[in-house]
C-alpha cells in the first residue's frame, strides 16, 4: 500500500482507541472515586526505519500514529454527601489502602462498610489498613466518628488511624478494575500523604466531565471522518495508477 | 471498536439501573419508615495494550502502557440509614426510634423480621401488631381496657385502667441493631432480616449501653428519601445514559465509515 493510504489506516486505528477510551470513561460517570484517562499520541517509528541499510529507499518505512501510552487524569472529583457513616472521601492527594487478595490495592472509592466481625472493609470485603498495617475493628455498637486526618473513634474510644499514601509519580499506578489502582512498576514506593482531610459520609464522585466528553467526541469523529477521506483518496489514486497507467495506447 | 460499543452499552445499562433505583427511592418518598437505597458502580477490568514497565528498547521502559477500559458496572445499591424526619400523629402506638436500632416483629413463619416503621396497631387479643398484624417482639399485651396508653423512651409500656390510678407495666419493647445494617435483606413491607453480610442481630433496651437509640410517642419516622436530591440524580442518570448513547452511535457511524472504504 502507498504511505498514504498507511498514515491514514494508522491514524484511524489511533482514534478508535482514542473512542474506546472515551466510553469507557463515559460509562463510568457515575462510578465512585474513578480517574478518567487519557491518552497521548505518538510516531510509531518502525524498527526498518532506524536500519541504516534500508536508508532512502521507498517506500519510506512507516511512521504511523498510534495512541502511545495512556494517563490517568487524578484531578479531584467533587464530594457528594450520601449520608452513610462508612462512606468516606478524600478531599485532596492521597489513597486509601486495601487488603487486596495479591498485595495492597489503592482506591478513592471510600464506600465502606463494617463486616459483621466489626472490620471497616471495602464491598468486596478487602479490609482498610490502618497506619502501622492493622485493621480499623468496631465493635458494632455505637456511632463511628471519622476525623479528617483519619482518625476512628467510636464513643471516644481511639481504633486506629486510616493509612492515605500518596506516590511521587502517580501515572505509574495501573487500573485493575472495581475501583482499584496497583503499583505496577515494584521500584514505585509509596508514602504518607499530607495535605488532605477525611470527610466522612460523603463520596467522591467521577471527575468525568460530560461537557468536556461530548466535545470529544466530535472531535474523535471528524479526525476520523477526515482520516477515512484520506484513506479513501489514498485508495482512488491506486486504482487510477493501475487502470489508467497501464492502459496502453493501441 | 466493539470494546466502545460494549462500554457504552454497560454505561447505559448501570445508568438505567439507577434510574430504577431512584424511581424506587421516589415511589417510597411518603412511606413511613422507608429508608433510600444508592447505587453504586464500579469499573471492570481493563485489557493491557502495552503493560506498564514493560522494555520498550534495551535501555527504555515504557512509563505507563495503554490500558483500555472496559466499562462499569453496577456494583450494589445499599441502604443509607439516615434519620428520617418526625411527623406528629399523635397517636400513642406510633413510634419513633431515635437512634440506630430497629423493631423486632415476628413472622407468621416464626422468623424475626426487623423495621424502622412504628406505626403499631392492637389486634382483638390486645397485642401490639404491625400493619400487617405481625406482633412485635417481645410480645406487649394490653387489656381491652387499657387507657392513656404510655410509651417511655426507654420501651416500657405502661397504662391505667378505669377507676385505678396507679399506671399498670406491660413490658417493655427492646430494639435490635446490626453490626454491618446496609448488608440487611429487604423483603419489603418496610422489614428487613438479617443475612450473612449484616452480621448477627444485637438485642437490647432503648436508652442502653449499645446506641440503639431512644423511642419517641406520638411521632412516626418519614421515609428519608429527598426528592430534590433524587431529581438531581435522575438528571444526572439521564445526561449520563444520553452521553453513553451518543457514544454508540459514534462507533457506528465509524464504523460505516469503515466500511465504506471498500468500493
Amino acid at each position: 500500500m502507498d504511505p498514504l493510504t498507511i498514515a491514514a489506516a494508522g491514524g484511524m486505528r489511533a482514534r478508535m482507541e482514542a473512542l474506546e477510551m472515551l466510553a469507557n470513561n463515559l460509562a463510568n460517570a457515575a462510578t465512585a472515586g474513578f480517574k478518567l484517562d487519557r491518552e497521548s499520541y505518538s510516531l510509531y517509528v518502525a524498527p526498518e526505519a532506524l536500519d541504516p541499510a534500508l536508508a532512502g529507499w521507498s517506500p519510506a518505512p512507516s511512521l504511523l500514529p498510534v495512541i502511545e501510552r495512556h494517563w490517568t487524569d487524578f484531578r479531584q472529583g467533587a464530594l457528594k454527601p450520601t449520608g452513610n457513616p462508612t462512606d468516606l472521601a478524600i478531599s485532596g492527594p492521597g489513597f486509601f489502602v486495601v487488603e487486596g487478595p495479591r498485595g495492597p490495592l489503592y482506591t478513592r472509592n471510600g464506600a465502606f462498610r463494617l463486616s459483621p466481625a466489626g472490620v471497616l472493609e471495602t464491598g468486596e470485603g478487602y479490609a482498610v489498613r490502618a497506619v502501622g498495617g492493622g485493621r480499623i475493628r468496631a465493635s458494632g455498637r455505637g456511632p463511628i466518628e471519622i476525623s479528617p486526618q483519619g482518625e476512628v473513634r467510636q464513643g471516644g474510644q481511639l481504633l486506629g488511624r486510616l493509612e492515605v499514601l500518596s506516590f511521587s509519580r502517580p501515572e505509574a499506578l495501573s487500573k485493575v478494575g472495581h475501583n482499584y489502582f496497583r503499583a505496577a512498576d515494584p521500584g514505585l514506593r509509596p508514602a504518607p500523604a499530607s495535605g488532605y482531610a477525611i470527610e466522612q459520609g460523603k463520596l467522591e464522585s467521577s471527575n468525568v466531565a460530560a461537557a468536556e466528553a461530548a466535545v470529544r467526541l466530535i472531535n474523535i469523529l471528524r479526525q476520523f471522518e477526515m482520516l477515512s477521506r484520506a484513506a479513501a483518496l489514498g485508495g482512488e489514486m491506486n486504482r487510477r495508477a493501475v487502470e489508467e497507467l497501464a492502459k496502453v495506447a493501441p | 471498536m466493539i470494546r466502545a460499543l460494549y462500554s457504552a452499552a454497560s454505561g447505559m445499562t448501570a445508568q438505567q439501573m439507577n434510574v430504577d433505583n431512584i424511581a424506587h427511592n421516589l415511589a417510597n418518598a411518603k412511606t413511613v419508615g422507608f429508608k433510600a437505597r444508592r447505587a453504586q458502580f464500579q469499573d471492570l477490568l481493563y485489557q493491557n495494550l502495552v503493560q506498564p514497565g514493560a522494555s520498550a528498547s534495551a535501555q527504555t521502559v515504557v512509563p505507563s502502557g495503554l490500558q483500555l477500559g472496559l466499562g462499569t458496572r453496577p456494583a450494589s445499591n445499599e441502604i443509607v440509614f439516615s434519620q428520617g424526619n418526625f411527623q406528629l400523629t399523635g397517636n400513642p402506638l406510633d413510634l419513633v426510634i431515635q437512634g440506630r436500632g430497629f423493631f423486632q416483629v415476628r413472622l407468621p413463619s416464626g422468623e424475626l423480621a426487623y423495621t424502622r416503621a412504628g406505626t403499631f396497631h392492637l389486634d382483638r387479643d390486645g397485642n401490639l401488631v404491625t400493619a400487617d398484624g405481625d406482633p412485635l417482639e417481645p410480645q406487649i399485651t394490653l387489656p381491652p381496657d387499657a387507657q392513656s396508653i404510655t410509651i417511655a423512651s426507654d420501651g416500657t409500656v405502661s397504662y391505667t385502667q378505669p377507676g385505678q390510678t396507679a399506671a399498670q407495666l406491660a413490658g417493655q419493647i427492646q430494639l435490635a441493631n446490626f453490626p454491618n445494617p446496609a448488608g440487611l435483606n429487604s423483603i419489603g413491607r418496610n422489614l428487613y432480616t438479617p443475612t450473612d453480610a449484616s452480621g448477627d442481630p444485637i438485642v437490647g433496651n432503648p436508652g442502653g449501653q449499645e446506641g440503639l437509640g431512644t423511642l419517641l410517642q406520638g411521632y412516626v419516622e418519614e421515609s428519608n428519601v429527598s426528592v430534590v436530591e433524587e431529581f438531581i440524580n435522575l438528571i444526572i442518570a439521564q445526561r449520563a445514559y444520553e452521553a453513553n448513547s451518543r457514544v454508540v452511535r459514534a462507533a457506528d457511524e465509524m464504523y460505516q465509515q469503515v466500511n465504506n472504504l471498500t468500493r
